[in-house]
Formats: C-alpha cells, sequence, structure tokens
C-alpha cells in the first residue's frame, strides 16, 4: 500500500507507455535487446548525479547539490591525470584502473566533504556553497586539464565499467542499480537515514532533539560527492576520455530527475527507487524522441511538461483524487515545514 | 488496492500509446540511412546545413536522409543522440563532433556494428571511416592572420577566440594565425585563446571585457561562427569599427550590418551547405562499397578534386578547397 505511492504509480505508467510506443514507432527496434543495453549504459551517470541531488534536498537547510558533475569531470581529470602520468593503461591495465579509480573516489570524497563543511560549520546556503564549488571544480579540471580533454585509454577493467556487460546487462547499470539500493536501504533503515530525513522535515526540532546535526550534513554531502565521482568514473569509461565540459546539461536535467522522482524540496522526504525510475522514464522518453528522428527542441519540451506534470501531481495529490485511500502516505509527506 | 492501480496505469498507457502510435514511420529495409548528426541545432550555421542535406536527400529520393542536433552545445547531448542513432541501426552516420575524443568510443562502437561513419571539423577523430574538411586548416587559419595584419598595418596587440578549447579545428586556425603573425615583429598577441562557446552575447561580454583591459587592442582573429557578432558589435558600441580589426569565422546574412559599419573587417567561411552535401557524398559512396580517391570529384562545389590521404586512425582525410574569404566589398556575391 506505502510503496505505490502517487510518483511511483505514475513513474511506472509513464515506463510502459514509453516502451510501448518506442515499439510502435520503431517497429520493434526500439525494445531490441541492443538499444535496451544502450539506454541502460546512459543512465548511470546522470541517475547517480540525481541521487546526489536527492541526498542534498533530502537533509533540508534548502539542500542542494549543483557541483555533481563539476565535481564528477574533475573526478575523471584529476584520476585521469595521474592514473596516466604513473601508470601505462596498456601495459597494467588493472593497476591503471584501479589507481584511477581510487583516486577519483578520492576526489569526489574531497569534494563532497569540502561541500558539507562549508554548509555545516559556515552556514553557508547549500545553493550558493554548491555553486561557488561548482566553479571551483571546474577552474580546478581546467587548470589541471590546461582546457583540453584527458585521454584515459580503454584499460581492461575500467573499460569494462563503461561499456562491458554482465548477464546482457551493462555493467555501469548494475553498478548504479547496486549503489541505489545501498542508499535507498541506508535511508530507510538506518539512525542515519532516519536523521537525515527527520533533519529535513524541521531542522529546528532535530536540532533540539539532539541530533547530530552537522555530522548528519557533513556526511550527506560526501555520499553526494563520492556518488558524483562514481559518475565521473563511468563518464570517463564510457567515453575513453575525461573533459571538464562534459555535460553541462546535466546539473539542470539532474535537479528535474529528482523533482520529478517526487523529491521535496523543502527537504525531508525523497525516494531513491523513484529518481531510479524517473532516471530511466527521462532516457527512455529522450532515446524515443530520438529514434522518432523530431528535434531535440521538443525534448526539452516534453521534459518541462512532464516536471510540471509531476509538480501538478505533487501539489495537488492528483492520485489522491482518483483514490481517496492513502491516507498514510499523506501523513508522512504532512510533517511539519521549516522555517528558516 | 494495487491492482486497481496498476489497472489505471495500464489503461493510461494505452490511451497513450494510441495517441503516439499513428506517428510510426515505415522504414523499408532496403532503404540505405544517412543522419547527419551536428554540434547544436537551431543557428545558422547548422542550419545552412541542413539546407545542404535536405538538396542531397532531394537528389537522392531512395535514400533516407536526415540532419539532426542536440538543443544545447553540450558533448554529452551530443554523445546521447549518436549512442541512439547507433542503437537504430542508422545505416551511415555523418557527424560534425562536439568533441571528437568523447565520441571516440561510440563511433568506435558503431563500427563494429557495421555503420558507416563520416566525420568533418574532427581530423584527429580515429574512429571515423573519412574525415572531411573543407580545407586545409593551418592555410586558413594563416590566410585570416594574413588579412588581420594587411588591416592592423602589421602591428599593434591582438588577440583570438575559439569556440572552446577543446574545438581543434578552431585551435589549430588560431595556432597558424600565431605563426603567421611571428612574420611581423609588430604585432603582439594578448590574452589568447579567449573561448566563445559559439554564444554571440557571450562573445560580446568578453569582448568588452578585453576592449576595456587594453584599449589599445587593434585586433581580433575568431573562430566560431557568431563570435564576430558578438566581438563586432562589443567594436561597434566602442565606437572603434574601423579602428580595431576583426577578421574571423562567420556568416555573410547575419554579419552584414558589421560589415557595412567596418565593425567587421573581413569573414571567412567554407559553404557548411556544401560541406553537408560532400559528408553525404563520402556516405553514399561508403554505403555503395566505392572507393574515395585523391583528385576524386564528390560533385560538390569546392570538392570538385579532393586530396585524400591517410587520417588520424585507419579512415581517410579527405580536403577540400572550399575556402571563402569575403569583406564589405565582395559579401554580396556570397548572401546566405
Amino acid at each position: 500500500m506505502r510503496f505505490f505511492d502517487g510518483h511511483l504509480t505514475v513513474l511506472i505508467g509513464l515506463i510502459i507507455t514509453l516502451m510501448t510506443a518506442g515499439a510502435i514507432v520503431s517497429d520493434g527496434n526500439y525494445l531490441s535487446l541492443f538499444n535496451l543495453q544502450s539506454m541502460a549504459g546512459q543512465v548511470p551517470e546522470i541517475g547517480l548525479l540525481a541521487i546526489g541531488v536527492l541526498l542534498a534536498m533530502c537533509v533540508g537547510n534548502g539542500g542542494i547539490e549543483l557541483s555533481g558533475i563539476a565535481l564528477a569531470n574533475l573526478s575523471g581529470v584529476v584520476a585521469a591525470t595521474i592514473a596516466v602520468s604513473f601508470f601505462s593503461a596498456s601495459q597494467d591495465p588493472e593497476i591503471f584502473s584501479l589507481i584511477f579509480i581510487v583516486v577519483a573516489l578520492a576526489t569526489g570524497f574531497l569534494g563532497g566533504l569540502l561541500n558539507g563543511l562549508l554548509i555545516a560549520y559556515l552556514k553557508i546556503t547549500a545553493i550558493l556553497c554548491t555553486l561557488g564549488t561548482q566553479m571551483l571544480f571546474i577552474g580546478l579540471a581546467v587548470a589541471i586539464s590546461d582546457g583540453r580533454s584527458v585521454r584515459v585509454g580503454a584499460p581492461g577493467p575500467l573499460y569494462e565499467i563503461g561499456n562491458g556487460l554482465l548477464f546482457e546487462i551493462p555493467i555501469s547499470f548494475l553498478l548504479f542499480i547496486g549503489v541505489a539500493c545501498i542508499i535507498g536501504f541506508v535511508l530507510r533503515y538506518t539512525p542515519f537515514g532516519m536523521w537525515l530525513m527527520l533533519n529535513g522535515s524541521n531542522p529546528k526540532a532535530a536540532e533540539y532533539a539532539g541530533f547530530p546535526k552537522n555530522k548528519v550534513i557533513i556526511s550527506t554531502y560526501t555520499v553526494s560527492g563520492i556518488l558524483s565521482s562514481l559518475a565521473g568514473i563511468i563518464i570517463a569509461a564510457r567515453t575513453i576520455n575525461v573533459k571538464w565540459d562534459y555535460g553541462t546539461s546535466y546539473l539542470l536535467v539532474a535537479i528535474l530527475i529528482a523533482v520529478m522522482a517526487g523529491v521535496k524540496p523543502e527537504g525531508g522526504y525523497g525516494r531513491v527507487i523513484c529518481v531510479v525510475l524517473s532516471a530511466i522514464t527521462l532516457q527512455m522518453m529522450s532515446s524515443m524522441l530520438n529514434f522518432m528522428g523530431l528535434s531535440n527542441f521538443i525534448r526539452d519540451f516534453a521534459w518541462g511538461a512532464l516536471l510540471l506534470g509531476f509538480l501538478a501531481i505533487g501539489r495537488f495529490r492528483l492520485l489522491d483524487l482518483i483514490n481517496l485511500q492513502k491516507h498514510a502516505i499523506s501523513a508522512s509527506v504532512r510533517s511539519p515545514h521549516a522555517q528558516k | 488496492m494495487k491492482i486497481a492501480n496498476l489497472m489505471k496505469t495500464t489503461a493510461f498507457a494505452l490511451a497513450a500509446m494510441s495517441v503516439l502510435g499513428f506517428a510510426a514511420p515505415s522504414s523499408a529495409q532496403d532503404t540505405k540511412s544517412i543522419t547527419t548528426v551536428v554540434k547544436i541545432s537551431g543557428i545558422p550555421w547548422f542550419d545552412r546545413m541542413e539546407t545542404g542535406v535536405t538538396k542531397f536527400a532531394e537528389q537522392n529520393p531512395e535514400m533516407d536522409i536526415r540532419q539532426v542536433g542536440p538543443a544545447t552545445a553540450d558533448s554529452a547531448q551530443q554523445l546521447q543522440i549518436v549512442n541512439d542513432l547507433v542503437a537504430t541501426g542508422v545505416d551511415a552516420l555523418a557527424v560534425v563532433p562536439m568533441d571528437p575524443d568523447i565520441l571516440e568510443g561510440i563511433l568506435g562502437r558503431a563500427m563494429d556494428r557495421g555503420t558507416i561513419v563520416v566525420t568533418h571539423e574532427a581530423d584527429n577523430q580515429t574512429n571515423t571511416h573519412a574525415d572531411i574538411e573543407a580545407f586545409d586548416n593551418s592555410d586558413y587559419g594563416a590566410a585570416l592572420n594574413e588579412r588581420l595584419a594587411q588591416c592592423m598595418g602589421e602591428k599593434g596587440k591582438w588577440t583570438t577566440f575559439v569556440g572552446s578549447l577543446g574545438s581543434r579545428t578552431h585551435m589549430q586556425w588560431v595556432g597558424a594565425g600565431e605563426e603567421n603573425a611571428k612574420k611581423y615583429p609588430g604585432m603582439e598577441l594578448v590574452d589568447p585563446n579567449n573561448e566563445s562557446f559559439d554564444d554571440a552575447n557571450g562573445t560580446y561580454e568578453k569582448a568588452k571585457e578585453i576592449l576595456r583591459k587594453h584599449p589599445d587592442i587593434k585586433g581580433f582573429q575568431t573562430s566560431a561562427g557568431n563570435d564576430v557578432l558578438g566581438v563586432g558589435r562589443a567594436i561597434e558600441e566602442a565606437g572603434l569599427a574601423g579602428k580595431v580589426c576583426l577578421v574571423g569565422t562567420g556568416l555573410p546574412n547575419p554579419s552584414t550590418a558589421y560589415l557595412e559599419s567596418g565593425a567587421i573587417t573581413a569573414i571567412g567561411f567554407w559553404d557548411p551547405q556544401k560541406a553537408g552535401m560532400a559528408m553525404n557524398a563520402v556516405a553514399k559512396l561508403m554505403l555503395e562499397g566505392k572507393e574515395v580517391t585523391d583528385g576524386m570529384d564528390l560533385g560538390v562545389e569546392g570538392y570538385e578534386s579532393v586530396t585524400v590521404t591517410p587520417g588520424a586512425g585507419k579512415g581517410l582525410l579527405i580536403v577540400g578547397n572550399g575556402m571563402v574569404l569575403v569583406d564589405k566589398e565582395t559579401y554580396k556575391d556570397y548572401l546566405f
């Protein structure tokens, strides 16, 4: 009962619709194994960034993560620069990949930690803080790479992460689902998850209740940073090269995905499964429009329309009008809002 | 409850299907398809290219030929489009890469899948069957700079604009320009390689900054199609039209006003319409299993006798002779 809230139902409905519609417009080609793999391979990078946005939004205090894609690119650039200068991708692909991944994750960790510290201790509003760190990360990446793309090459294990298949499913997609499951589990079943959500619902009450508020905020942004660097690793693995200006449009798309998934921008509520489905929905929709050969401006239009539709679902609880038995959800959503 | 929900979902799905269903194009298996993917759609340069692609489609009614491109200038968006096109099983791709390096992976996979890949403005692309350049990039950059030097009286401060630092052709042009300027000891390059992102407004702001920082600047050499408009506007508003020289890549129609006022000294270009046709012509030849040879006539103006050399990868590098450099007196011959 609680599992199927409004957003989840609509998202599942949309995915089924898109699959059917896509199959019809492409004579079944849309549902071919190759295309399903191709679409699944495209979801993880943006999906991971969107989960980062979800975490930042949920923790409240006007939380948002604008530095995600910049940090992802920075992680890739730093990792590529270090790995390339010490190891040869063709001679020791394993060590190269390992070093690349470790350095990238460390960069993501540090970047996220920086965001967390600034927001928790200096009390900078998240939107300003992450906007600032975004520019910092971009600047660093440009400086390190001299503005050019850094060639990672195709070292075995790393290439597999971006392009390999396991049981006919792209490894990057499995990784994404795995990470989503872990984050979903942590949010739902651990004290940290509860602190995070309650802090977002009502920061004042959280503070009086003696939550380790700063620690929660710092950990949240750090995890978000690590997710960004994971996205960076997948980008590097897929495109063989890393560049500081890759995916500049992802910044807003990640937020779009989070909002479409019903994450409350004011904090305290958001479901990872919805973010995953929402990312898949957007991917399926843009792929379908590409299959139909429609202009990409139509895609932007369709995304905008979807976003407004989902905001309406959240705002007016449209599904509740159809189905009046959703009190359980409504109650948890209507938790008191923070007065900043 | 769940069942009711699912039923509603299904009903919704069916309704949406019936709406979208009739849009289905019927693609016969024997029609060969060529899709041109540009850096960004809706800007004059690639609109002009689209006229060429359309013209080629009219000449080859038996083929399925069209042009697509991302709505925003982002290599990730272009990558997605190429990804999806490869998945649709298109027979040939004619790509103008936003960032050749980013597309290497997917173009390699496309070639493995048997897709013909032709690129343009990316002579370092390794995963392509053929890269087509309208002219030799060094010659072009040097020609632009020579015109600039001539206007500047071979001395004074000058600077350069590129679309982005990753845009290889732009870097080659300004690089060749810098080489050419070394002939003139009086010319001093300041703050080179400003990134414009092909955005006239952003370029305008940047050019204003440069005019403030270097009040004695004498020349601009620009690269992306919209740069001359941005820099030209900044020069004109500063009342420096005719005093500061501006030579760069641009299209005649949008530049008319600035060419007339003297804010733009001269523009250089190649006709994207012809480039689009040449890419499609090469893709068609390759789909038919024919070879492209040195000195061949592609049947497109400016590509009557192409130079064919081995490219950066296993593919070919095909260079035409389509350079055009016009000023106030001569632009009227090329209005598009």
